[in-house]
């Protein structure tokens, strides 16, 4: 004898599949108007804001980001720059970084979570395009789900706190890119195929997510309307998708080509201006006239020239370290012990 | 005169060489129950194929042997049917797995895709009340609930209503064609069975106030969102376009489609139900800027 069945958006408690492709769920006796669950009421607030938050700011974090990680195709020192602009922000970071992209991402991915369950995919029975795509749709969120969980503490260790960071640096599991040293820890990150190949699948899986999501976006919100017209932004999305992709692509491939040494040596000599530009004005080699502020702003400027010569080769490098003065760097740098 | 023959005659088999490789019979299975909550099960049928057959006479033929394969004597199969050309919806079922109207699914052609045997089951998403007949009183509902109908009652005579432009009559006219059949529904995959039992000592009208909340709680489907973007067409429907539009932003309205747009895919009318979800999805947010702000 079944059990009663009875359905409430973002309520499938203890739900056992049936070959009728009903659900089985604990009955609720009648309530009062106030006694429905928050979620239910806010049903199409909190769907609409679901929706809103896969564009902004996941969605266009998520290019921003694999843009910024594809100018490392452009060299160490392009690359490092981009990173130094970012973390430029200081201690605000953290701050920037929970409101604008890590909340909003939890908020999308625990309503996404609680919309997969009020679900049930039927490909098998109806295997349309657009239904293949909404099955899809749900299989990389789970993948994406897993994926961010996994790269956030991979790369910066989930949460910033010098104390946690060192013992989750220590097991070479987490936390592993460092900012000072941008193309040089990433590489090393990545330096195993297998763990390329899972970004791969990570990023495809974020990307398709994005790019269909974009166009059930245009749906839901009514933008596109007419199958013609919904046809045309299928394409667009497309387009998209594969431009998003070539991004992260292009990311990956740059991080493989990195010539580790090389990097290591640009970003510690500029390690190594960053701390003389920290001394007294009175180290630092000074151009007659020059404010110790528009000193520091030439750290930056001389790190990217010598970046281009950095590229050019390992002789050029050596010319690099020499530029920076007569300290060697790699005892100056910063950070370094985890590398030794 | 049109002859109305519906009567259950064998005719002659179609002229051997157009159709010699189609078997002279088949057999169908079909997915049985007693009644409200009890379990399901297969029985097996040996069905004559005669010329023309359609799913409906097949039912006809097993209604009238009342016996399985293997000669067991067993209650006929309950189904439904009313206009038999694919206008009331009331047949819809499980034709060899996909949802469609049992009288316009036509035997040869069956037999053709899937040589040997024809599956028939009652629809999923509904409550079955016995074999292939499903409750969809919730369908029902969820027309009330989105208020699908033109308020033009009044103690006397309003004259004529303001006349409709013929792009919305163009608009309009598949959209009424719905037949409330359910194809939609059941194909739908955020489209999910809503099936309550009665309690120990529950009375009928604190059993059907239950239901009632509880389908008013569950997806109202893609027929119903299409409705309300009809009467929102309509000049005198639109008087209530607001009140619709809010219906559908309720708990179970146009949030919870999750654009599989498998609905516009099965439903037998091709009524445009992905165009109207969009519409009323475009018609839900200038309804939302326009309550936040006060427009
Ligand atoms: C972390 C795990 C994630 C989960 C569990 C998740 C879940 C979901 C689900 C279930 C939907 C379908 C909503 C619907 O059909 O109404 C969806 C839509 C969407 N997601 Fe995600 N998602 C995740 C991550 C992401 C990421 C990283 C992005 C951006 C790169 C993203 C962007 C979108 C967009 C743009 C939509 C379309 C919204 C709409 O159809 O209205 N999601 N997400
Ligand atoms: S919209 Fe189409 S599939 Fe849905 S009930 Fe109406 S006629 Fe049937
Ligand atoms: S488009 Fe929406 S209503 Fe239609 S089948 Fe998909 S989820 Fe259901
Ligand atoms: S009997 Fe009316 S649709 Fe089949």
């Amino acid at each position: 004898m079944p059990r009663p069945t009875e359905l409430g958006p973002f309520r499938r408690p203890c739900a056992t599949r049936r070959p009728a492709g009903g659900l089985v769920q604990r009955s609720t006796s009648v309530e009062s108007e106030a006694a429905r669950p928050l979620l239910a009421r806010h049903e199409f607030l909190i769907r609409r804001l679901h929706s809103l938050t896969g564009l902004i700011p996941v969605g266009a974090y998520m290019c921003i980001h694999l843009a910024t990680n594809a100018s490392i195709l452009a060299g160490p020192a392009t690359f490092q720059d981009n990173v130094d602009r970012i973390h430029s922000l200081g201690p605000a970071l953290p701050f920037v970084e929970w409101t604008c992209i890590l909340l909003p991402i939890i908020f999308h991915a625990v309503v996404g979570v609680a919309i997969i369950r009020t679900g049930l995919p039927n490909t098998g029975a109806y295997p349309y395009e657009a239904n293949v795509r909404y099955t899809l749709q749900r299989a990389t969120a789970w993948i994406a789900f897993f994926f961010i969980g996994w790269h956030v503490f991979h790369m910066h260790g989930w949460v910033t706190l010098p104390h946690w960071r060192e013992q989750v640096a220590r097991t070479g599991l987490g936390a592993q890119f460092d900012p000072e040293h941008a193309s040089s820890s990433v590489h090393e990150a990545l330096a195993s195929l297998w763990v390329t190949i899972f970004y791969l699948i990570g990023v495809g899986a974020c990307v398709f997510h994005f790019a269909n999501g974009l166009w059930t976006m245009g749906i839901t919100w009514g933008a596109w309307t007419s199958p013609a017209a919904q046809r045309r932004a299928g394409r667009v999305c497309l387009a998209i998708g594969i431009l998003v992709m070539a991004l992260g692509t292009a990311a990956l491939v740059g991080v493989w080509q990195v010539n580790a040494r090389t990097a290591r040596r640009l970003e510690d000599a500029r390690l190594q201006w960053k701390h003389l530009l920290a001394e007294p004005p009175a180290l630092v080699p000074a151009t007659p006239g020059e404010s110790p502020g528009e000193n520091a702003e030439r750290g930056g400027v001389s790190a990217r020239a010598m970046s281009r010569e950095a590229s050019a080769g390992d002789g050029a490098a050596t010319g690099a370290t020499a530029a920076a003065g007569p300290v060697d760097a790699r005892e100056l740098g910063g950070g370094e012990g985890r590398y030794k | 005169m049109i002859a109305s023959d519906h009567t259950i005659r064998p005719a002659p088999l179609a002229p051997a060489g157009q159709q010699s490789e189609l078997p002279h019979t088949f057999v169908v299975r079909v997915l049985r129950q007693d009644g409200p909550g009890e379990p399901s099960y297969w029985q097996r049928f040996r069905v004559t194929r005669e010329r023309d057959m359609n799913v409906i006479s097949v039912l006809q033929q097993i209604a009238a042997q009342a016996q399985t394969e293997d000669g067991q004597p067993v209650a006929p199969v309950a189904w439904e049917c009313n206009c038999l050309e694919e206008v009331c919806g009331a047949c819809t079922m499980l034709v060899n797995g996909r949802v469609r109207q049992a009288c316009t699914a036509l035997v040869d052609k069956l037999l053709a895709e899937q040589p040997g045997e024809i599956e028939l089951r009652p629809m999923t998403k509904f409550p079955v009340v016995r074999d292939l007949v499903v409750n969809r009183q919730r369908l029902f509902r969820a027309l009330m609930r989105v208020k699908a109908w033109i308020p033009v009652d009044g103690y006397y005579h309003l004259g004529p209503g303001p006349k409709m432009s013929p792009a919305d009559q163009q608009r309009a006219y598949p959209l009424s064609q719905c037949m409330s059949c359910g194809c939609c529904l059941e194909a739908c995959p955020q489209y999910l069975k809503i099936e309550l039992t009665r309690r120990e000592g529950e009375s009928d009208e604190e059993f059907a106030r239950r239901e009632q909340q509880a389908y008013d709680r569950g997806f109202v489907g893609a027929h119903a969102i299409s409705q309300a973007m009809l009467f929102n067409t309509h000049p005198t429907g639109r008087m209530q376009a607001a009140q619709r539009i809010e219906a559908l932003m309720q708990e179970g309205g146009i949030q919870v489609c999750g654009n599989a747009q498998n609905c516009v895919a099965v439903c037998p009318k091709n009524i445009p139900l992905t165009t109207s979800i969009a519409h009323a999805g475009r018609a839900a947010t200038l309804h939302a800027l326009k309550k936040w702000f006060d427009w």
